[in-house]
């Protein structure tokens, strides 16, 4: 039986051309894909076996080595051993992340020996360096002295490493594509033994263990150069981009207009000349033929181009700030440098927030993260006093689990402290305990090991050092003032409630190079918060523990597992609550004269509707996210469909009842709910509406007014619909560059008011109407729709709207805006969650399978690296 | 090294910052005036425990005040050595000498568990005896600090309990904390007593501690989440001041000492594997301490208590010059003479490696250190007007103050061996015992504490009760 497998194949002579030359023998895991098979070798495979399931694992981020006895390799090590011979040149490269700096042996990260004093070749890690051993008919059997990476450092981070040795004698180190160290040494690979044994991670006889993972293993006949290498780093391990890399110079223009100029012409350009204005007929979103034909753009000379002229002299951007000195340098650079344009369409959504912004905050537990983390990690249910307690979450970009807004207040340390000591002592702490230890004696001995496993659970990931001696401080502490182990107890836990593991969700952010994988209890924090906005439970915390998380599968099934869990539906709802703001109905006050028959339980009847209707449609009837815009039912108390001007159904006050609006046509669907067509205020303005529908549902981004128009809210009145007020901001010269963009969104809810009541005819007689056109951003003609039900299957059947549902809860699980950065990602979450059906489910397995979840977020690089 | 020493004086002319009503307390206390008790001769009684970690093997201690013991010289006649005084029977299976030795001083029963003593300690005897109805008004019933960072129990550093075995007080282990305890009193934040609240101060400080980490050159935090971190941690900052806010509540009271530089509770013992600290910022902590100490005596803010002087089975890496009286005495420099990291690095491995036959120069060093800073304390309540009491003695004439240690000669293999002719020093107590040079005892423990409480006039006697106590006569005056 197979505890696990490392695939490999080899690779034929006639093959080699297709792939690099000289390769022979390569295995390697590739993110995204199922167990990668490279190539062969006169067509066999075969297989690395790892002495049992403890010593390694395989999946998709890798083979992780946890103990002695390595993975040994079960193909002809003897035909390997010949072909270098005979060539008298090799090279090895690796893609590794060590688990620590401190291993030393040096640690066999891939070796191909007898034991620990006889070898062909060994690469290893010694401290924070690399060393090679390597047989030579000159130097000893045990390929000593050892060469070494004495020029570059090793780093805790997903790392590439090559040594190469040239039939002159000639070995180099590489690290990161860098050379870290050049040795020459003398003889030949004539007296290498070939009965010995390929190995990954340790000696065939152990006791040199390497810890860590591994995603490539390549060995060639022949020794690779230095750009080659650099090229092969530069490629990552599954083909995707290092940003690390030196760029060649037409990258570094692509790059350039990805990370800024695309974000310049978003800022100070498409408000006009974008698909929809194109203002002096120039779409500046696209990258046409036309820019070039015109000379708005000439490759390599900024002075020729009009862009840059009308730029250059201020002359554009008409009515706005200029744009500013170093952006125009940046225009110049980039014109200068070729003029790159790698991107279809400029979307706002993606490219009106800079692209390095991804500055990585430790996420803070919201409100409602810490009551679920407090009652799934301690069992306590604290929702009452949390939410008097603790200051409300302040939204930002949408969403008030934005991580950069979530700030600390004296009043949560305030609060911190009291609802520790208030969760403590509802806790029933003989029992708590008794998970973690029998033994009660307040001894050395006991309390490391009750502290690691109190901690690990608590704490969500193992106990470091000094932890322990803190935790340790505070139960010898209670100890000395007469205090026994269930009072430590009651102790620790304060500490470890008010911990910064536990209020934040911590992260290695720092000295992790710029692609690393988050570990198995990062991941494993990173999917129960995503899924469930709480702790991970103990099942998920042992497979951590075992470093099984990270395997593709186990992860699928864990996925599955917690999507059926209540907490699953707890999450979703917050999500959509978020999505759309619906705490802003706790605050609705209607002007009572306007309003004579409001009564403040409707707000609350109308949040329930929608968040029943989402329950409804999502849980239990498993639609598609795009079917909350137009499935013909809803559920209502008798009071809100008396509000709405439906015919009741008979269910006793103030409880709720589904109702089939299947004959209402004007009815069905979140923006048909009264949660959503209150968002006008009590003037139903068509601005804000239809600002809604742009941002929230189409994803378009628009600028504030210039400051000198005047914004005040124009009344309709006898003669004037609140229709035609908009149709005239819409024609108005100044105005309607933007407010074409999102008016019309809204003119189909105008015979909604603004508590969300159905009328033909307002208030002064004028009659309503309910058609209009739809602008998606991106498309340059707009689509038109007749009647209320036929904007929301419009919307519901619009790519553009599914893709915003997907990327508001990708934002949402990231607890950040998302950027230029992410948008490849994201479109890839899009597109596997659609293949899947497009539920929440899928786009929620399709998040946490995604490399936002598996990769950890680095600090951002800085502007040099981008720039030049 | 420059060590200032804090009297009464030059704690109320402020530790950098300004004293709290100074102008008061000067009219209150013009020129060289007394300490409030010392104003009428009545002289109290008083009872307190020095205990000092890693004791003085026999072998090592000399027959009168040189060698080791050289530090003590000077208050040869304020003091009587005892030698041959054994503890074997605080010797407890499952414990280790260290342990039992440290928990026998004072009480001279082996421990009750982990955390507790087997018995009182002659401290809180004589207290019971002298004041059976409390001690006066605002008094600190007992005070007990110290300087020490091997934590792991109880009875390594806390040598003050009461006859049920629990703690008499609790630990002070930082001079403010000391100084708070004794001059001010904790604002209660909710309900709940005093020891609660400081405990909770405890988790809080161990909680401030993890922020450091996450704010610190470690962190494995970006930048924006450090300065993130470093907001909560001012929060948490400024809740401790808010909420654990220290009412003054005696007006006589000096400046607020400085904060500790030292490492304190957990992080003092990182599981036993030590820490690395000079001897410059040992003294500098312990003589803070020492003088506060001495100054809540000088007050009569404190009758009974112990002062620790490191933990029994201490864990340190030392390292600095010593000089004693203008010469170099030696270079501390635990880890690299023991060629050790960790706990193998640290100065109680000198004890483990004792041979009487060889020089054991660094053991002898480490000892002699330590009685330099128990006279540094006791002649802190011997010298100056300060401490001249009614009667014409000092305070440390005065009072009862036993000094005493663990056993200490490493020989873990033969606990007997090893509890046998532990330390011990007396002071006169208004001139019940002998003093002024070094006495064979050859007794236990036992009898030279019930001894002790005998002549204090206290009935009650240490260990079990059918046990017949031998009063040891030659150390009576």
């Amino acid at each position: 039986m197979v505890d696990s497998y490392f695939g490999l194949m080899w690779l034929g002579k006639l093959q080699i051309g297709l792939l690099c030359a000289g390769l022979l023998i390569q295995a390697s895991s590739s993110h995204g894909q199922e167990p990668i098979l490279d190539s062969v070798f006169r067509g066999e495979s075969s297989e690395w076996l790892a002495k049992s399931s403890s010593t390694a694992l395989f999946g998709e981020s890798g083979l992780q080595l946890k103990s002695s006895g390595g993975v040994r390799y079960t193909g002809d090590s003897k035909e390997l051993s010949k072909q270098l011979k005979s060539a008298g040149a090799m090279s090895l490269e690796v893609w590794i992340q060590p688990d620590g700096l401190g291993q030393v042996g040096p640690a066999r990260i891939l070796t191909f020996s007898k034991n620990a004093n006889e070898r062909n070749f060994t690469l290893g890690q010694n401290g924070d360096r690399i060393e090679a051993r390597l047989r030579t008919d000159k130097r000893s059997k045990n390929g000593t002295p050892g060469l070494d990476s004495n020029q570059g450092k090793l780093a805790q981070a997903l790392t590439h490493v090559v040594f190469t040795v040239s039939q002159e004698g000639n070995t180099v180190i590489f690290l990161n594509g860098e050379v870290a160290g050049r040795q020459r040494v003398q003889g030949t690979f004539k007296n290498w033994n070939d009965g010995y044994q390929l190995l990954i991670g340790d000696e065939a006889s152990g006791g040199r263990p390497w810890k860590g993972r591994i995603f490539r293993v390549a060995i060639f006949d022949r020794s690779l150069n230095a750009s080659e290498v650099n090229n092969r780093f530069s490629k990552g391990i599954g083909g995707e981009m290092q940003k690390a890399v030196k760029l060649s110079s037409s990258d570094r223009n692509a790059e350039l207009f990805e990370t800024k100029i695309a974000t310049i012409l978003t800022k100070h350009c498409l408000e006009c000349h974008d698909s929809v204005n194109q203002k002096g007929d120039l779409d500046l979103s696209k990258s046409l033929a036309s820019h070039f034909d015109e000379e708005i753009l000439v490759a390599g000379n900024a002075d020729d181009s009009l862009l840059w002229e009308s730029i250059e002299s201020d002359e554009m951007p008409k009515k706005r700030d200029p744009i500013s000195d170093e952006e125009k340098e940046l225009v110049k650079k980039w014109i200068e440098g070729g003029a790159s344009w790698t991107i279809d369409f400029i979307d706002p959504a993606i490219y009106s927030r800079p692209a390095d912004n991804a500055t990585p905050w430790a996420r803070r537990l919201t409100v409602s993260e810490y009551i679920n983390t407090v009652r799934d990690t301690l069992g306590v249910d604290i929702e009452e006093e949390a939410g008097r307690l603790l200051p409300p979450d302040i939204r930002a970009d949408g969403f008030s689990n934005t991580a950069y807004n979530l700030s600390v207040d004296f009043k949560h340390i305030d609060a911190y402290v009291k609802l520790a000591n208030l969760i403590v002592a509802k806790m029933d702490l003989e029992a708590f305990s008794k998970r973690f230890t029998k033994n009660r004696e307040l001894t050395d001995k006991n309390m490391i090991v009750y502290i690691e496993a109190l901690g690990q659970f608590v704490l969500r990931g193992p106990v470091k050092e000094e932890e322990k001696a803190l935790y340790r401080g505070i139960t010898t502490t209670t100890a000395s003032m007469n205090g026994g182990f269930i009072e430590a107890t009651g102790h620790l836990l304060e500490a470890m409630i008010q911990s910064p593991r536990f209020l934040y969700r911590i992260e290695r952010q720092h000295g992790i190079g710029d692609k690393a994988f988050a570990d198995d209890f990062e991941l494993a924090s990173r999917i129960s918060y995503t899924l469930w906005g709480s702790s991970p439970d103990e099942e998920l915390l042992r497979l951590a523990e075992k470093g099984e998380l990270n395997h593709s599968k186990v992860l699928s099934q864990q996925t599955q597992r917690m999507l059926k869990d209540p907490r699953a539906i707890e999450r979703s709802l917050d999500f959509v609550s978020e999505w759309l703001h619906l705490d802003r109905l706790s605050h609705i006050q209607p002007n009572p004269l306007s309003f004579p028959d409001w009564k403040p339980e409707l707000a609350q009847a109308m949040k329930d509707e929608t968040l029943t209707f989402f329950q409804e449609v999502v849980w239990n009837e498993k639609l598609p996210m795009a079917a909350l815009f137009n499935t013909p039912y809803s559920f209502m108390t008798p009071e809100l469909a008396d509000h709405y001007g439906m015919p009741t159904q008979s269910s006793g006050k103030g409880k709720m009842t589904k109702h089939d609006l299947t004959g209402i046509p004007e009815r069905g669907g979140i923006l048909t709910q009264g949660s959503l067509l209150t968002i006008g205020g009590d003037e139903a303005s068509m601005v804000t509406r239809g600002l809604f529908v742009l941002n929230d549902l189409l994803r378009g981004v628009i600028n504030d007014p210039p400051p000198s128009v005047n914004t005040e809210i124009v009344a309709s009145e006898p003669g004037l619909s609140k229709r035609e007020i908009g149709m005239g901001r819409v024609s108005d010269k100044t105005c309607g560059g933007c407010h074409v963009k999102f008016e019309p969104l809204a003119y189909g809810l105008e015979k909604f008011d603004g508590l969300g009541s159905f009328e033909e005819i307002d208030e002064h007689g004028n009659v309503l109407r309910e058609d209009g056109e739809v602008a998606i951003p991106g498309d340059s003609e707009p689509v038109g729709y007749g009647t209320v039900a036929e904007l929301m299957d419009l919307l519901a059947a619009s790519s553009r709207v599914q893709e915003t549902v997907t990327w508001k809860m990708t934002q949402f699980a990231m607890g950040r805006p998302l950027n230029a950065r992410d948008a490849a990602t994201v479109n890839a979450i899009h597109r596997g969650a659609m293949e899947a059906g497009g539920r929440y489910e899928d786009v929620m397995s399709a998040i946490v399978r995604s490399d936002l979840i598996r990769y950890l977020a680095p600090e951002p690089l800085t502007d040099e690296s981008v720039s030049h | 090294m420059k060590t200032r020493s804090f009297t009464r004086r030059t704690l109320l002319r402020g530790l950098g910052g300004v004293a709290i009503g100074l102008p008061v307390m000067e009219e209150m206390f013009p020129g060289t005036s007394l300490a409030a008790s010392a104003a009428s001769k009545q002289v109290p009684t008083r009872a307190f425990n020095v205990f000092f970690g890693l004791g003085i093997p026999d072998p090592v201690q000399p027959n009168q005040f040189d060698g080791v013991l050289e530090p003590l010289a000077p208050l040869r006649d304020q003091l009587m050595v005892l030698r041959g005084v054994d503890q074997v029977r605080c010797d407890r299976s499952g414990m280790n000498a260290h342990f039992d030795g440290a928990t026998g001083a004072f009480t001279a029963t082996p421990p009750n568990g982990e955390a507790r003593s087997g018995g009182a300690s002659i401290d809180q005897l004589v207290r019971r005896a002298h004041y059976p109805d409390g001690l006066p008004k605002g008094m600190v019933p007992t005070l007990v600090g110290g300087t020490f960072f091997r934590r792991s129990r109880v009875g390594r550093y806390v040598h003050s309990y009461n006859p049920d075995g629990t703690t008499a007080a609790a630990m002070q282990e930082k001079p403010r904390d000391l100084f708070e305890r004794v001059f001010g009193r904790i604002r209660l934040s909710g309900e709940g007593n005093e020891t609660e609240e400081r405990l909770k101060r405890s988790v809080l400080d161990s909680v401030a501690e993890q922020y450091k980490f996450y704010t610190g050159a470690n962190s494995p935090l970006g930048y924006a989440s450090k300065e993130r971190f470093k907001d909560h941690l001012d929060r948490i900052r400024e809740y401790e001041e808010r909420s654990f806010a220290i009412d003054i509540d005696d007006p006589r009271a000096p400046s607020m000492p400085p904060a500790s530089e030292l490492k304190h509770s957990g992080a003092a013992d990182p599981g036993g594997e030590g820490i690395d600290i000079t001897l410059e910022e040992l003294t500098k902590e312990w003589r803070l301490m020492a003088d506060l100490y001495a100054l809540a005596i000088q007050m009569d803010r404190a009758r009974f208590g112990s002062i620790t002087f490191l933990a029994a089975g201490e864990r340190i890496r030392l390292k600095g010059d010593y000089h004693y009286n203008g010469k170099l005495i030696h270079r501390f420099d635990d880890g690299s003479q023991l060629n050790g990291s960790g706990s193998k690095g640290c100065s109680h491995e000198w004890w483990h490696r004792f041979n009487e036959s060889k020089k054991n120069e660094q053991l002898r060093a480490h000892a002699h250190m330590k009685m330099r800073e128990v006279a540094y304390f006791l002649t802190r309540l011997h010298e100056g007007e300060d401490n001249r009491e009614g009667n014409g003695k000092s305070i440390l004439e005065n009072s009862m103050i036993a000094i005493s240690t663990e056993s200490g000669d490493g020989r873990h293999s033969d606990v007997k061996r090893e509890l046998s002719g532990i330390f011990h020093a007396v002071t006169g107590a208004g001139g019940r015992f002998k003093t002024g040079g070094v006495l064979k005892a050859n007794s236990e423990g036992i009898d030279v504490y019930n001894t002790m409480l005998d002549a204090m006039g206290v009935t009650s006697r240490l260990g079990p009760p059918d046990r017949k106590y031998h009063r040891l006569d030659s150390m009576l005056a």
